[in-house]
């Protein structure tokens, strides 16, 4: 999610900066003393100008590098006195001396111009109307290096949306950017990230998420009111209770009065909106370095992650200054000072200590100060399960095996073929749809990504296949396939597909297990993905399923690093809803957008013993 | 559960929390001696007892006995059991003698023990049953106990209220007094190990496991239970599959366990061991006051249908009462919540200082004067208050039928609709779970659960009616009239009585509920409190003596009692009805073909349609008692 609320946990916090949080005693370090601040107006080449704030190191005994990082979501606090908890993207940053740049993008806050939601690249300018990210960083960068005290060096990074904008700097990069670290970029909202994924929408973080980006700017730019007031702590109940999508656009929610809602309600395939917001198309021939981090419990952008580390690599042949980076993080994790546990994980260590001193530190510091040495490996990649961090010179790495699983009858979850002569079966009730948490809670649990899939494997409409108890560790590492062969009674339907670790039922409890896990058994969810049926044969062109009819679906799931222990089980879970996290599908071919109540329609869904995951085995 | 105790939290209760309150603690230390007797019975047998005496010797005491399978240890007069830790301490402080007694058969008494031993009308010479070990436990001791006043009150909560029950109908001269406290009743028809001849699998066996083993002579080591592989018991239970797996686990020195297998339908020999058959035996001048939890996972139902029994069939004088609590918290929990539900004030510890005590010491020290105790006392979840009433059910309470109907409505309005009925697909494969979260004890709290997780399965039905315009007050029995086909010859059908709160509904402040996930404050707004649940095997619909199979697709009627229910749905509240076909593993599954479950293999366990009807012939409803 391209969105701000971060790092709050359970009922604290909102709409709270990355810049804001990630601050710890022990770095604690007076910004006052050692920073000037100035508050800016940047002229693009069209006239417009952007707001910016500029940090410098009062000691101008030396010249600094420029580190960046362009925002939707406000370069606050505003004002040259005030100063936020931190500047960059770590505490040790701003020991070293960096001038720091917030700024406000195009259109948003105190900055002029017209916003653009995921702001679509123009590769070829002709005149000097024609801007877009790429040239509005182009041209802050060309401002800065004439009006601060710097070394010629300039860095970009953020996280999420700003994860876009540093990403969008690198198509034409202007030749003083050294080092870019776009860190869970928003990359391809219809295919995997926030907004959709393999065309599903996903409806519990959008509806928020708009409900504040839509809003109405105020005066001074400094604040966005929301477009509607609504408030639940039971999100299922919620959009259930809403119904339609078309509801959500109706007068008591969006009305219509959300801009980029409705663009995203309006544009359900993937056109020329969503294409033209596809950086990945982009990202060729780049020059600077670039250090791509992500999560693998990261709700919002994982696939953003992967795929622009991939993109790079695939498209700026010879290319040796893309790293990628992989931890066991939520949206932004990595940004915290300290990271030890997540869900039922515990770490053992503070993974946010080695992240920042061995990694992010010092691919600024090398790039842009010449300071120190940076030498990772090509990608640094956090197996969970092990629980350990691992170095491959590719990524995915070449040693692994696709093996497939085939979804076999009693519910077994075997490496001998499957046959379409059998198959399981449930109905799916959009009036009941599965959920995706067996929390109750108002936003989305931040933990579902790990979560115990049992209050799932126990519903009616909920397939489950499982291994044996495996007798030797088996590690995953690399692209998931789901191939499914199905058919259903409708004309469209949704396939989730969830890969899960089942705990030995001799697992015992965390001592002490103040959240009262129930590790015996637990099945710890891996990897998991929708995906919209009719867009199996393309996502621009849907069609419809032919009721009772084998089709076959073939689903991409982010890669994966996980390794499952001996004595634990692989489990597939197959369900065809996940709500309210992604909208229902009203199990009828149409534009879903526009479905009204009626058209929703239950459906029995029929899965073939066929039908099976490919896993990256590593030998 | 590894616990031996487990449908008596009671006891576990008593051990546990050492040292809480020293200074209760000191003083009964000071003030009782306790000595260990065997008392012989009318065949020779002798029962081993434990008598708590008080030193002061200026007048003379009562005796308060407790009659229990589950020991009177600790034994050794140097050891003394925790009575400072419940309100036991409180009959302690008005100079009680306390009896403990194990009965025939148990830990350290002689004899043979026999589950719920059937009481025996006619006995004669040397005959015993527990009435008459009672009896002579009572003869001995008003002869043997120095002081005491020859006045003795019985009590017991579970199986000891089954106990106390038997002590009512000992027609002892002494005995003043009884008071049953959810007591083991009916295993067939609604406590512990059936309701409507579901087999309560889950309690049953976990329970079963340890205290069925066979105790071949005295002794003062308690029995182990089963060490379960897991600590899901959803997943444990599905993965026996059937009941035969259950009973190979069992093993074959289990008595009871067997009977129970032999007897899947109400016979002649459950009839022995209904206690209600023989209430008209209770002496005329034995008060009984039965007492109960509204919320009692355990033995709700023998304390409605104990009261009731005496009630109807009894001379003597018989009160009710019964409280928001789980099995056995009168006696030492807090009772201010249960669950997520709170109630307003500490009512274990009002009942034990208005009633319970007060009732004792009228009966037993002729001291005070209960005339003013109700004949039924009754605390109302809802409204949180406690009501008192001159019969139960009230005499203004007024049956009316609530009706299902097309769209999840639920209206006191009968269906006018033709043809019309909702239906789902029950699998046991996946059954409805009881509870939310995983676990493997039967939890406590289920009775007052959200139901949030079922409403959200495609095989519960759910039926709600438009927010209330004013209170509505149940009091008295539920009764489920479903109109229904299925797919197949048998299948189970739970009816499930919830109160859904208020949209922007909340408690004041805050209060941590442990056990949930990622979750501080459980949201409360549209809570779906269960308020009543029961399930009905399908195959009993006509008979519990003579199980008749379904006609696959014929529409039939499927009517059935839930315990009594005391509660208010407030303004701004909804009533809802859920309707399912499993319950588990709290209730074994119905592999809905029409067969001796109890011999059931695993290919009998089938998926079946189920069809509840709500049109103008078929109007499914429920029966509430409303309180005007």
């Amino acid at each position: 999610m391209k969105k701000i609320l971060l790092f709050t946990f359970w009922g604290i916090g909102f709409l709270l900066p990355v810049r804001g949080i990630a601050q710890d005693t022990a770095y604690r370090f007076s910004l006052k003393e050692n920073y000037t601040k100035k508050e800016v107006f940047i002229t693009m080449r069209d006239g417009v100008r952007l707001f910016t704030a500029i940090y410098a190191p009062k000691d101008s005994s030396a010249m600094y590098p420029i580190l960046m990082e362009r925002t939707p979501y406000s370069c606050s606090p505003y004002g040259d006195e005030k100063f936020p908890l931190q500047l960059g993207p770590n505490a040790l940053l701003q020991k070293d001396g960096y001038i720091f740049i917030y700024q406000d993008v195009r259109g948003r806050y105190k900055s002029e111009g017209n916003f653009q939601e995921v702001t679509p690249a123009v590769p070829v300018k002709q005149t000097k109307q024609q801007v877009d990210e790429s040239s509005d960083t182009f041209d802050t960068i060309e401002w800065l290096l004439k009006n601060t005290q710097n070394n010629g060096s300039v860095g970009l990074y953020g996280i999420s949306y700003p994860g876009f904008y540093a990403s969008a700097s690198l198509p034409g990069a202007h030749p003083a950017i050294k080092a870019v670290s776009p860190q869970a970029p928003v990359t391809d909202e219809f295919i995997g990230d926030d907004c959709n994924h393999n065309g599903a929408f996903f409806l519990l973080d959008n509806f928020g998420f708009y409900n504040y980006f839509d809003g109405k700017r105020s005066d001074n730019g400094e604040n966005y009111s929301e477009v509607f007031k609504y408030r639940t702590n039971d999100a299922y109940s919620f959009f259930l209770k809403m119904g339609t999508l078309k509801n959500s656009n109706g007068p008591a929610y969006f009305n219509a009065k959300g801009k980029i809602y409705s663009e995203v309600l309006q544009n359900d395939r993937y056109n020329s909106y969503w294409k033209s917001r596809n950086i990945r198309t982009h990202l060729k021939n780049i020059k600077p370095a670039v250090l791509v981090v992500g999560g693998w419990f990261d709700a919002e952008d994982m696939f953003g992650a992967l795929q622009t580390y991939q993109s790079i690599e695939q498209q700026t042949p010879g290319n040796n200054n893309n790293r990628l980076v992989m931890g066991p993080w939520t949206h932004g994790g990595w940004a915290l000072s300290t990271w030890t546990k997540y869900a039922s994980y515990d770490f053992g260590s503070n993974l946010n200590d080695y992240y920042h001193q061995q990694i992010e530190t010092p691919f600024f510091n090398y790039h842009l100060k010449n300071k120190g040495s940076f030498e990772l490996p090509e990608a640094t990649i956090f197996e969970t399960g092990s629980n350990e961090w691992k170095k491959y010179n590719t990524w995915p790495p070449a040693s692994s095996t696709p093996t497939s699983f085939y979804f076999q009858p009693g519910g077994k979850l075997a490496t001998t073929a499957g046959s379409n002569k059998s198959f399981d079966e449930y109905v799916s009730d959009p009036a009941k749809p599965v959920p995706y948490t067996s929390v109750l809670s108002g936003r989305r649990n931040n933990e579902y990504l790990a979560e115990d899939q049992r209050f799932a494997a126990q519903r009616p409409d909920v397939l489950v296949f499982e291994t044996d108890t495996l007798k030797e560790d088996v590690i995953i590492t690399g692209k998931i396939i789901a191939n499914l062969f199905v058919s259903t009674t409708g004309t469209d339907a949704d396939f989730i597909v969830k890969l899960i670790d089942v705990l030995p039922e001799a697992e015992k409890n965390p001592t002490p297990n103040p959240r009262n896990f129930q590790m015996s058994g637990f099945q710890r969810l891996v990897r998991a993905e929708v995906f919209r049926g009719k867009f199996r044969k393309s996502y621009e062109a849907p069609v419809a399923f032919v009721p009772n009819k084998i089709e076959n679906i073939s689903i991409a799931l982010n890669e994966v690093a996980h390794l499952f222990k001996n004595g634990h089980r692989i489990m597939v879970q197959v369900q065809s809803s996940w709500f309210p996290l992604v909208d229902r599908n009203p199990q009828k071919f149409m534009r879903i957008p526009d479905a009204t109540e009626k058209d929703f329609q239950k459906a029995s869904i029929r899965v073939y013993h066929n039908s099976h995951i490919v896993l990256p085995i590593m030998k | 559960m590894r616990k031996i105790f487990i449908f008596f939290p009671f006891l576990f209760v008593v051990f546990a929390a050492a040292g809480q309150n020293s200074q209760d603690s000191a003083w009964i230390r000071d003030n009782y001696i306790k000595k260990e007797v065997y008392i012989p019975m009318r065949d020779g047998v002798k029962l081993f007892t434990a008598v708590y005496m008080p030193k002061d010797v200026s007048e003379k005491h009562p005796i308060l006995m407790n009659r229990t399978p589950y020991s009177c240890a600790p034994y050794g007069e140097n050891n003394w059991r925790f009575f400072w830790n419940n309100h036991w301490k409180y009959y302690m402080r008005e100079g009680y003698i306390i009896v403990l007694q194990d009965v025939r058969g148990r830990w350290m008494s002689e004899g043979d023990f026999v589950d719920i031993r059937p009481f025996n009308p006619n006995k004669t010479g040397t005959q015993t049953d527990e009435a008459s070990d009672t009896y002579d436990a009572i003869d001995w001791l008003i002869k043997n106990i120095p002081n005491n006043n020859e006045r003795v009150g019985v009590f017991g909560i579970s199986y000891p209220g089954f106990y106390s029950t038997m002590a009512a109908l000992s027609n002892h001269p002494a005995l003043k007094a009884v008071s049953p406290q959810a007591p083991v009743t009916d295993w067939f028809q609604g406590d512990d190990f059936h309701h409507n001849g579901a087999f309560f699998q889950m309690d049953g066996f976990a329970f079963y496991t340890g205290f069925g083993k066979p105790r071949p002579k005295p002794t003062t080591i308690g029995p182990r239970g089963f060490d379960f592989p897991t600590n899901d018991s959803y997943n444990f239970y599905l993965e026996q599959g059937t009941l035969k797996n259950l009973a190979k686990i069992m093993g074959d020195s289990i008595q009871f366990w067997k009977d129970l297998y032999a007897h899947p339908n109400l016979d002649e020999w459950w009839k022995a061991r209904n206690p209600r058959n023989f209430a008209d035996k209770v002496g005329a001048s034995t008060a009984t006051m039965v007492v109960g939890g509204l919320f009692d996972a355990e033995d709700c139902f023998g304390a409605w249908r104990m009261y009731e029994a005496f009630e109807k069939k009894g001379k003597n004088d018989n009160k009710l009462v019964m409280g928001p609590w789980y099995h056995g918290q009168w006696s030492s929990g807090d009772g201010s919540f249960l669950g997520n539900i709170r109630f307003g004030s500490n009512t274990a510890e009002w009942y034990q200082n208005h009633i319970e005590i007060p009732y004792f010491n009228f009966h037993l020290k002729g001291k005070g004067d209960i005339s003013k105790q109700a004949e039924a006392t009754i605390f109302f979840s809802g409204a949180n208050e406690w009501k008192e009433f001159g019969q139960w059910p009230p005499a203004d309470k007024q049956d009316k039928p609530i009706y299902l109907r097309d769209g999840g409505i639920l209206s006191w309005d009968k269906p006018s609709a033709k043809n019309s009925f909702s239906e789902y697909i029950s699998d046991p494969s996946k059954p409805v779970p009881y509870t939310e979260d995983v676990h493997l004890d039967r939890t406590v709290a289920y009775m007052t659960d959200d139901q949030r997780f079922a409403a959200r399965r495609t095989d519960v039905l759910t039926f709600q009616t438009e927010v209330l315009p004013e209170d509505i007050t149940l009091a008295g029995t539920v009764v489920a009239d479903l109109l229904t086909s299925i797919s197949s010859t048998d299948a189970d059908f739970v009816v499930k009585l919830i109160d859904v709160f208020p949209d922007n509904f909340n408690y004041p402040g805050n209060m941590q509920v442990a056990g949930r996930q990622g979750m501080g404050n459980y949201p409360m707004n549209a809570y779906q409190m269960l308020v009543r649940g029961e399930i009905m095997r399908g195959k009993f619909r006509n008979s519990f003596e003579n199980p008749v199979p379904f006609k696959p697709n014929k529409i039939e009627k499927v009517k059935f009692q839930l315990p009594d229910v005391a509660h208010t749905f407030k303004k701004g509240h909804r009533l809802m009805i859920q309707i399912q076909s499993s319950w588990f593993p709290l209730a074994d599954r119905n592999p809905q073909i029409f067969v001796n479950i109890y011999e059931a293999s695993i290919s009998d366990y089938k998926k079946a349609t189920i069809r509840i009807f709500h049109d103008a012939d078929n109007s499914s409803n429920i029966v509430l008692p409303v309180l005007k």
